[in-house]
């Protein structure tokens, strides 16, 4: 089953009176439950198709699928509740909330999930304990390092069980070998779960986490997408 | 539950105390606007309320509560055999002079009947009641005792030329537009207030022409010594009200007919009535509600600029939070009420210590100044309520920001 699929993704923006296409038409399919890495150069259009594929943005032509439903005809309000449901988040930059504690930013997640009542601390801490946090839970991010601050992230995303996780440079902040760590992490709780996951990178040693590398280039696909883990 | 609103506003205490500090002055001066507002009116009319009397019996010329024309004290006897009244008393007002060590302060006396039923001058003891049967005695307002340089019970002073002795001291009674209020009884009354200009003159008609004393040569301290007791009333002496209580059960409006056709030349007010149409008229003629309305509009505004600019700080600074909480699917409702609860919490935690702080100014005012600053629970539903609409109402401005937020803000490193 294809989990996130994509056909002929044009994107345009307007900078004055000049329209820059920075997406020229992508197709894309993701199986569920796979790691595919999406590299490419800086200013190739990762984050835009990232942010379309996530529906925060509508692209100006083509239609994104996502767990066999067509999103692109949304409502700005139904996409919201299908983020809500089905995907998580990792940031670049973590986007923590800075006065909650490491265990108080999983449980506004959970909430903001409709979960409610005194459950929802354990499940927090119990994700907590899954990315080796289980004795930071009272620390505010302030008080984390950067590694920790993105197992963080990466609890919080997987917080309300998404079926699709999605990354923009989740390891860019990181020093190589946390980056290492933090991609493994993923890995491993995105296969135990059963998730599947895009994560954008320019990382290249991280490459061998993927299932599948795609290669975007100037609005376009390089080329076609190598079985990283046919290679091994 | 974990609420981003609360941890946001205490994550910069010093800047939330400040805030917190802004909104309570706005709700102490919108709470002391409205409280001496409605001090101050019930001021003019505290008289008026603390009676036992249905009906107030005055004249058809009547101005206000205070400014009135008197009639002769027969009609109080007159209205006692009106049909449907239980009790008739006369009620005298009049102006005069209280001088004390040698300094003046113009006066209102009320001359009421100590050993009647249904004038009571405020707060005051059975015993000092029964000491105005006494010559020449009075009693005054706690608040007005600097005024009338009284340091306590036994003190004497002047009204025009006739002494008076403080027997008692009484409170909640001074009207805030009017002269200091002294109390005593019908027959000191219209001695004091016919006094008059005679000062320091004493006159007698003889047969066909007046005899006058010249007495000023007479220390006037002295004047205490060698003065007769005043006299009793005469049928004709000037009075100022017939408060009435009518008999159980009585219609009041009818009994109010039937008292104006029996007494020429006056107009008769329930109590409410009079009470209403006195605060109205100090209302109107003071303009008293407009000034303070102004004040308590400025008091919101203060509020409001404050709130909105602590709303709109926090939510610029915390703007990919805001974006991170739209991306992980947070609804627009759940966004604002993030900002709203944050503005909500503002209001509370300024409008408590604002209202204490009220309070605790309104005891002080109201113990030396004589200024009431009135908190009824109503008001301060009231001022809670204009409170929570400044406070929510800043937040628009926040909330704007907000759903202006670039979405793709998330992903910027
Ligand atoms: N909101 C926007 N308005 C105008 N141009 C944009 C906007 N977002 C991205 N771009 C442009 O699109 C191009 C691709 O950006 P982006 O998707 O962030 O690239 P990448 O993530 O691969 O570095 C860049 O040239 C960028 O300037
Ligand atoms: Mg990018």
């Amino acid at each position: 089953m294809v989990a996130i699929a994509a056909h002929n993704i044009q994107m345009s923006f307007m900078s004055g009176t000049t329209e820059t296409k920075v997406l020229k038409g992508i197709d894309l399919a993701i199986p569920s439950g796979q790691i595919r890495l999406m590299m490419g150069p800086s200013g190739s259009g990762k984050t835009t198709l990232l942010s379309i594929l996530a529906g925060i943005l509508t692209p100006s032509a083509g239609q994104v699928e996502l767990l066999g439903q067509e999103i692109t005809q949304l409502s700005r309000k139904q996409l919201t509740v299908f983020r809500r449901d089905h995907i998580g988040f990792i940031f670049q930059s973590f986007n923590l909330f800075p006065a909650l504690t490491a265990l108080e930013n999983i449980e506004l997640a959970l909430q903001l999930k409709g979960k409610k009542g005194p459950g929802n601390q354990e499940i927090a801490f119990d994700l907590l304990k899954q990315v080796g946090l289980g004795d930071r839970v009272n620390n505010l991010p302030a008080d984390l390092s950067g590694g920790q601050k993105q197992r963080v992230a990466i609890a919080r995303a997987l917080a309300g069980e998404p079926e699709l996780i999605m990354a923009d440079e989740p390891t860019a902040a990181l020093d190589s070998s946390t980056g290492r760590d933090v991609i493994e992490l993923m890995q491993y709780l995105a296969k135990n779960k059963g998730c599947t996951v895009l994560i954008i990178t320019h990382d290249p040693r991280i490459t061998d986490a993927a299932d599948e590398i795609t290669y975007l280039e100037d609005g376009l696909l390089a080329s076609e997408s190598s079985l990283v883990t046919g290679l091994h | 539950m974990v609420s981003l609103a609360r941890k946001n506003l205490l994550k910069d205490l010093p800047r939330f105390l400040v805030a917190q500090a802004g909104i309570m002055f706005a709700v102490s001066l919108v709470t002391i606007q409205t409280g001496i507002l409605k001090g101050f009116t019930r001021s003019t009319t505290l008289l008026i309320d603390s009676s036992e009397a249905d009906i107030w019996v005055a004249s058809e010329n009547i101005v206000n509560f205070e400014l009135t024309e008197p009639f002769p004290y027969v009609q109080v006897r007159q209205a006692e055999e009106v049909e449907g009244v239980a009790r008739a008393e006369a009620l005298t007002i009049g102006s005069g002079r209280w001088y004390s060590d040698g300094k003046l302060t113009t006066l209102r006396v009320f001359g009421f009947d100590p050993n009647g039923d249904l004038f009571r001058p405020g707060d005051v003891s059975d015993n000092s009641m029964q000491a105005l049967n006494a010559p020449y005695s009075a009693l005054i307002d706690r608040t007005n005792m600097r005024s009338f340089r009284i340091d306590g019970v036994g003190d004497t002073a002047r009204i025009r030329q006739l002494p008076v002795m403080v027997v008692g001291l009484t409170r909640d009674t001074q009207s805030l537009v009017s002269s200091k209020f002294v109390f005593t009884s019908l027959v000191n009354a219209n001695a004091y207030i016919s006094s008059g200009f005679s000062a320091g003159l004493t006159c007698q008609l003889g047969e066909g022409d007046i005899t006058c004393i010249n007495a000023f040569q007479r220390e006037p301290d002295a004047a205490n010594a060698d003065v007769a007791d005043p006299e009793p009333l005469k049928a004709d002496a000037p009075v100022t009200y017939v408060l009435v209580k009518a008999k159980p059960g009585e219609n009041l409006q009818r009994l109010k007919r039937r008292l104006e056709s029996e007494l020429s030349g006056t107009k008769a007010f329930t109590k409410n009535e009079l009470i209403t149409s006195t605060q109205a008229y100090w209302q109107n003629r003071t303009g008293i509600g407009f000034i303070l309305g102004l004040g308590a509009i400025v008091g919101v505004i203060v509020g409001m600029v404050v709130v909105a600019q602590i709303l709109y700080t926090s939510v610029s600074e915390n703007l990919r939070e805001f974006g991170t909480l739209k991306a992980m699917g947070a609804s627009d409702w759940d966004i604002y009420s993030v900002i709203l609860e944050q503005s909500l919490w503002m209001a509370l935690l300024g409008y408590v210590p604002g209202l204490l702080l009220c309070w605790g100014v309104g005891t002080w005012t109201a113990a030396t100044q004589g200024i009431v600053v009135l908190i009824t629970p109503l008001s301060a539903v009231g001022v809670l309520g204009i409170t929570v609409v400044m406070c929510v109402g800043s937040a628009v401005f926040a909330i704007q920001k907000v759903t202006r937020v670039d979405p793709g803000i998330v992903f910027k490193a």
